[in-house]
């Protein structure tokens, strides 16, 4: 079928039913899995492309995320480099078109970690977090995702070591779909992280969080992907009665980034926390759209979002604090602080609340600002050359933020950032 | 032996211009200076005078444009970076020392000390030279991991001042404006860290506004610096004269003898 087209007429990748059948098969899928890719089809089929003028897709042209390739992509993908699963600490491998890969760890830990929709559970629960309606590539996630894993945390259960999830971008598309369900009273802590790839390698994910009643759960997401490797990635959590959640991301890598994570706080008592740091050089895209929604009274949510940038690289923020009518005693509040280390440099920064009940706390700030000449020259006088001297600075920039991070992940965080710092051309 | 002719530290004709628009202001109008080693030198002047300007220029401030010369040992260093200038043993200890969030003071010193060596402080070695010198200042253990100067209250930053000063050894340091903003327990605590860390191989310049610190540290030489010169250099009782007779005594004479 040579004249099968790539994309639809306004710049849509085409998905086959057909095809979609057959990855479903493939997978092994239940019938109501099948059922569930069938109806987010549905949806997807009647999304537009984002419009460059909705507010959300000001700093981002949707294209540039796209596959090449047609929907759902081939598989099993050619020339895939073979990823090491670690052995100290649960961990799982996502590849598309293959059922998830756990480690020794993993298949020990307690939780229950299974290839998503071969159980009629997950497609129950699928979509309550990211229904397939959120957006245009939330609903082309949702059809024709090819690597997906299910982790259940039984009530009570809870896990000490954080569980990782490893994302390689070797694929030509790498269409990710993680469920995290936390039962009442469980206490989890997932990594997700994104790295390798090369030029034109797209990656397009979803990560749905339940947080259970009296939940604790916490996830990172790292992306380090390679230069070339460009990507949507959605987390959304939300949070039961009593729950907490924090999110933390690290977004280092890659050519483009277009991430949308937040949470909507659903049962009374629960409180949410977003956590973000953002190293960016060369000529890198970064664009990152947070949100809070508060849907029960006595609820809490807090943003510390850090943004340092060199060269010629941008980034864009938006946050979005929404309080609902039957939300009181809600508190919100969010923060965005971006550092510009080059003149060519630039953030954006847009907070906006909506507010729709009295008798809430909600604040927010946001700056963009050089490094300041006085630090650097006093680290200077001490025998710290300039680029150490700047590394540093930013450094102490993002510790702040990361100090809130707990124990368990926040060394290989510091490392990360370190890492992506010694990396920075001139300027840093 | 000609080497006790040498100065430790010296400027020659020294001129720093800050940018402002299209134009240049000259703040520091041609200052000279020669400090033997083992000796202690104050600059006493008035607010606005542009002492602080000399000490920033003579540790390459980039906000300065610079002419003239400076010698540490013998060596020029005016053409060096700030950290090449601190790695040969100049020192400056800040009128108002900068915060950065973020970076604990431990870390700080441990990266400031290897440095100044030229090499890695081994961690049990370092540990023990700051606890010791957390007890020499009065200062908390919990000193170590707070933010570098973040909501440090004025007396603790100019501790943290002086115990930069002992741990990197310097062999000039330049301490600009250390006592001010300091109430008298902290005075004295400062000024025996001075007195401490001055030695025969060393030699210290103390920039004060007031003769206040001068009760404590014993200076060899005075300079009284005014409108971007030094004006005047005698011997301690020079101090003395400026607390009982004002700056204005002296601006009197200078003007009076440039009449003449």
């Amino acid at each position: 079928m040579a004249e099968l087209a790539l994309m639809s007429s306004e710049g849509k990748p085409v998905i086959g039913k057909e095809e979609l059948r057959r990855l479903s098969a493939e997978l092994g899928e239940t019938e109501a899995g099948l059922a569930w890719r069938l109806a987010a089809l549905t949806v997807y089929r009647n999304e537009p492309l984002p419009s460059r003028v909705a507010h959300l897709w000001r700093y981002t042209d949707p294209a540039h995320l796209l596959p090449g390739e047609p929907l759902p992509a081939a598989m099993p993908p050619r020339d895939l480099p073979a990823a090491v699963l670690p052995d100290d600490g649960p961990a799982v491998l996502l590849v598309p078109g293959r059922a998830p890969e756990l480690n020794a760890a993993a298949r020990a830990s307690g939780l229950t970690v299974a290839p998503l929709l071969h159980d009629d559970g997950d497609a129950e629960l699928l979509g309550t977090a990211s229904p397939s309606a959120a957006g245009f590539f939330a609903s082309l996630n949702s059809a024709a995702w090819n690597a997906g894993v299910a982790v259940y945390a039984p009530a009570g259960k809870a896990l000490a070591e954080p569980l990782r999830l490893l994302v390689p971008a070797f694929a030509e598309t790498t269409l990710p779909r993680v469920l995290v369900v936390a039962g009442r009273g469980a206490e989890l802590t997932v990594v997700e992280e994104h790295f390798g790839g090369r030029d034109g390698h797209r990656v397009i994910g979803t990560t749905e969080l339940l947080v259970g009643q009296n939940a604790h759960v916490r996830h990172v997401l790292v992306e380090r992907w390679d230069e070339g490797v460009s990507g949507f990635l959605a987390v959304r959590a939300r949070i039961e009665r009593d729950g907490t959640y924090l999110g933390v991301n690290a977004s280092l890598g890659g050519d483009r980034l277009k991430l949308e994570t937040g949470a909507e706080l659903v049962g009374k008592g629960a409180s949410s926390e977003l956590i973000g740091v953002v190293l960016g050089g060369g000529a890198q895209r970064f664009d990152h759209h947070t949100f809070h929604r508060h849907v029960a009274g006595d609820t809490r949510s807090n943003i510390d979002f850090k943004v340092a940038l060199t060269e010629k690289s941008r980034s864009s923020y938006t946050g979005l604090i929404r309080i609902e009518e039957g939300a009181p005693r809600s508190e919100a509040f969010q923060e965005n602080r971006n550092l510009l280390l080059s003149d060519s440099a630039r953030a954006d920064t847009i907070p906006e609340l909506e507010i729709l009940t009295d008798d809430v706390s909600c604040s927010h700030g946001a700056t963009a600002a050089p490094i300041d000449p006085e630090q650097v020259f006093y680290l200077q006088t001490r025998g710290i050359p300039r680029g150490e001297a700047v590394r540093l600075v930013v450094r102490g920039f993002v510790e702040t933020t990361l100090a809130q991070v707990p124990e368990s992940v926040r060394a290989g965080l510091e490392a990360l950032v370190t890492a992506r710092l010694a990396t920075l051309g001139e300027g840093v | 032996m000609s080497d006790h002719k040498q100065p430790l530290f010296s400027c020659k004709n020294l001129r720093a211009f800050i940018r402002s628009g299209d134009d240049e202001t000259e703040i520091v109008k041609g200052a000279d200076l020669e400090i033997m080693a083992g000796q202690k030198h104050a600059l006493m002047g008035p607010n606005g005078s542009g002492k602080s300007t000399l000490a920033a220029a003579l540790m390459g401030h980039p906000a300065y444009r610079v002419e003239g010369e400076i010698f540490l040992n013998g060596e020029p260093v005016h053409g060096l970076e700030p950290h090449e200038r601190a790695r040969l043993g100049m020192f400056l200890g800040f009128q108002y020392p900068v915060a950065v969030p973020g970076v604990s003071v431990a870390n700080f010193l441990r990266a400031a000390m290897g440095a100044r060596r030229g090499q890695e402080v081994p961690v049990r070695e370092f540990r023990q030279l700051m606890t010791e010198g957390f007890e020499r200042l009065g200062v908390r253990k919990d000193f170590a991991a707070r933010y570098l100067n973040d909501g440090f209250s004025g007396g603790e930053k100019k501790r943290l001042e002086i115990l930069q000063m002992l741990l990197l050894k310097p062999t000039f340091a330049l301490l600009d404006e250390t006592d001010s903003g300091l109430d008298i327990d902290a005075l004295k605590i400062v000024s025996e860290g001075v007195n401490l860390a001055s030695a025969p191989d060393n030699a210290i310049l103390l920039v004060t506004h007031y003769q206040r610190i001068l009760d404590y540290v014993k200076p060899d030489v005075v300079h009284v610096f005014m409108d971007g010169r030094i004006v005047r250099t005698g011997g301690p009782e020079l101090a003395v004269e400026l607390e009982a007779r004002g700056y204005d005594w002296i601006a009197g004479e200078t003007s009076a003898a440039a009449r003449s």
